[in-house]
């Protein structure tokens, strides 16, 4: 592991954010940083936080307290702003414009605006340039959502949950579509999802928050090296499954993030310490069995990678760059 | 990476606008500005509609006007008998300003409360400031464009109901001057007036970020602006006192100029106190009363009145307030949007 200063220069560097709404923080104290060129995931329940981090980072909200850079500048900076592109969850267009009107302005509106790139999006799926977005399917929204999220040439794209209302065929399209521009151009794409499996296939970096903090932070290979999926044998077996078992001595001296068992049957996630007792069968997990680890006990202790922190921060106890 | 960033801003200009619009009528918008006149067009055009069409025909009605005064003698001394048929020229003018004095509420609560509110709501908004322009003159040109329609659109439904009123408007019994229909109609004050209501209309929306509900509020908002506007109209002018000392019978009244609004009459005493005009109203006989004047002193008149003369400076005052209560609020739109827009 690479624990030297960070090399790359980075998307979004965050320092101790917060953001708190009138019912309460929907986000606490974030440190993180993002390098440039990455497609990082970001995942959480439901209200975890992640919209809020896009929109801060988006210059559409504020932090309550903290601060964010986006390449270095802030994120009100007309610099940012130029630089970064927003996709947000409902994908608001302007319902009365029609396709071409929307793809204009995106032209009237940005200086670096990519006219093709954009109208090869929209024409990819078929969608007359001349309908009136509220005329438009959801899916078909979405894509000149979108288009226009692209034509503006992001170095920083942030996509809020922009899968969610596709089929799986177009969802496949425009992903690749995503990755074969994101590679081309060499652009940082930060994206919100539920389908942990899709984000296996897509990402290279992860961020995990839950309950308004950072749980997870760090390049995808990185973290699941750091961590080991154990099944054995319980010692003292319960009645069925129980919720929350005790974990075995044995097991102690490790970063144990989630212990299960199923009669007899144990597994445990953990982030080991040294040697594992050989009772146990280890493997490297999936990402998608140690986010949902992470997602079902919000308490373990949190894991930022050394490339995933940014410098004068404090990232909780269990730092593994310690 | 930073390569990537520098990307030549004009070889993408160039980049074949394939979807050009079909044809452009007048000048050719760009930036903010296109994309506030494309989003608000219908309201803009219904309103520039309304205003020529109301412009037209108060162009007409003076021609009518004109045609009934001409019979009677204008533009010299009309004959004494004109104001026989003048009754349904009088009643036009008020019902015409009566529908004018509507404006500035219908345009608060179409035009000014969605203006923000409706992108607020729908997210437009987020879309719009994602994109490489600063929130900052986007709300420019919404509230620029906006107010440069309401201005022209009024400066002209003004100028052109001052224009058919002129022949007439010495006579108090066509078109009182102090009443809503001509004060409010005529000079800046109907500008004014709606630049304020939509205004308010603007920030209303933008605060409660539901554009039903902030047309709701809106609409109670210009009714207030609209009474307690007309409560303050006439404390605008100076009142003008005029006494007299030829004691208070037959036609000792003083003369005021035409036009003008009398405000309060009494009786002054040599002392220069006034008393009410009751005074002495019980005496039993014509000797009495004179009697009972003496012994209050009473020598003269003394009147309180609003001349003519006065409505134009009123209605500077009055627009100058109204119009530093509008800018009050922009700047109060602009402080409030840096803070949180979306």
């Amino acid at each position: 592991m690479d624990l030297g200063g960070p090399p790359e220069e980075s998307a979004i560097e965050a320092y101790g954010v917060s953001k708190r709404y009138r019912r309460g923080w929907a986000l606490r104290e974030c440190s993180f940083r993002l390098p440039a060129g990455r497609i990082c995931g970001l995942v959480g329940p439901n209200g975890a936080g992640k919209t809020t981090l896009m929109a801060m980072a988006a210059n559409l909200l504020e932090p309550t307290n903290g601060s964010l850079k986006v390449f270095g500048a802030a994120p009100e900076s007309a610099e940012a702003g130029r630089r970064t592109a927003f996709l947000a969850q409902e994908k608001p267009l302007f319902r009365r414009f029609t396709v071409a009107e929307t793809l204009r302005l995106g032209r009237e509106l940005n200086p670096g605006w990519d006219q093709q790139a954009a109208e090869s999006i929209v024409r990819a799926g078929d969608v007359p340039m001349h309908a009136k977005i509220g005329t438009l399917s959801g899916g078909q929204r979405t894509r000149v959502a979108f288009a226009l999220a692209f034509g503006k040439r992001p170095d920083l794209l942030m996509l809020d949950e922009p899968m969610s209302d596709l089929d799986p065929l177009v969802r496949h399209e425009l992903m690749g579509t995503l990755l074969a521009a994101a590679a081309e151009r060499g652009t940082t794409v930060l994206m919100s999802s539920h389908m942990l499996s899709e984000l296996g296939d897509v990402c290279d970096f992860l961020l995990v928050i839950s309950t308004g903090g950072l749980r997870m932070a760090g390049d995808v290979d990185e973290i699941l090296s750091a961590h080991m999926l154990l099944q054995g044998v319980d010692n003292a077996p319960g009645q069925g499954r129980n919720p929350s078992p005790e974990v075995p001595a044995d097991l102690a001296r490790h970063t144990v993030i989630e212990y299960r068992t199923s009669g007899r049957q144990a597994s445990a996630l953990i982030r080991p310490d040294g040697p594992v007792s050989d009772r146990w069968q280890s493997h490297t997990p999936h990402l998608e069995e140690l986010l949902l680890s992470y997602l079902r006990c919000p308490d373990a202790p949190a894991l930022i990678s050394p490339g995933a922190q940014v410098p004068g921060r404090l990232h909780g106890s269990e730092t593994e760059a310690a | 990476m930073s390569n990537v960033t520098s990307t030549p801003i004009d070889m993408n200009r160039t980049a074949a606008p394939a979807t050009a619009p079909k044809r452009s009528r007048g000048p050719r918008l760009t930036g903010v500005v296109w994309l506030t006149w494309r989003q608000h067009r219908a309201a803009y055009w219904t309103i520039l509609a309304g205003a020529a069409f109301s412009v037209l025909w108060m162009t007409i009605q003076r021609a009518d006007l004109i045609d009934f005064l001409t019979i009677h003698g204008w533009p010299g001394e009309l004959s004494a008998d004109w104001v026989q048929g003048a009754g349904t020229y009088s009643a036009m003018f008020n019902k015409v300003g009566l529908g004018l004095g509507f404006i500035p509420l219908v345009l608060g609560v179409f035009l000014g409360a969605p203006l923000l509110a409706g992108d607020l709501e729908s997210g437009t908004a987020k879309l719009v400031t994602s994109q490489t322009v600063s929130p900052n003159k986007w709300l420019a040109a919404k509230l620029g464009i906006s107010t440069v329609v309401v201005v022209v659109c009024m400066t002209a439904i003004s100028l052109v109901f001052g224009w058919w009123w002129a022949p007439v408007k010495d006579e108090n019994n066509i078109l009182d001057w102090t009443a809503g229909a001509a004060f409010d109609n005529t000079g800046l004050v109907p500008v004014a007036l709606t630049l304020f209501t939509v205004v308010g209309g603007v920030a209303i929306g933008m605060v409660l970020r539901r554009t039903l509900l902030a047309m709701v509020v809106t609409f109670v908002f210009g009714v207030v602006v609209q009474v307690v506007w007309a409560m303050n109209r006439l404390n605008l002018g100076q009142v003008v006192t005029r006494t007299t000392d030829k004691g208070v019978d037959g036609s000792s009244f003083p003369k005021v100029p035409s036009g003008s609004l009398q405000l309060d009459q009494s009786y002054v005493t040599g002392a220069g106190d006034t008393l009410g005009t009751s005074t002495c109203v019980h005496a039993a006989s014509k000797e009495a009363r004179a009697v009972c004047l003496e012994k209050a002193d009473i020598v003269g008149w003394s009147v309180d009145y609003l001349p003519m003369s006065q409505m134009s400076g009123m209605q500077w005052l009055g627009s100058s307030i109204l119009l530093g209560m509008t800018a009050a609020v922009a700047g109060f739109i602009f402080i409030w949007t840096r803070k949180r827009l979306v």
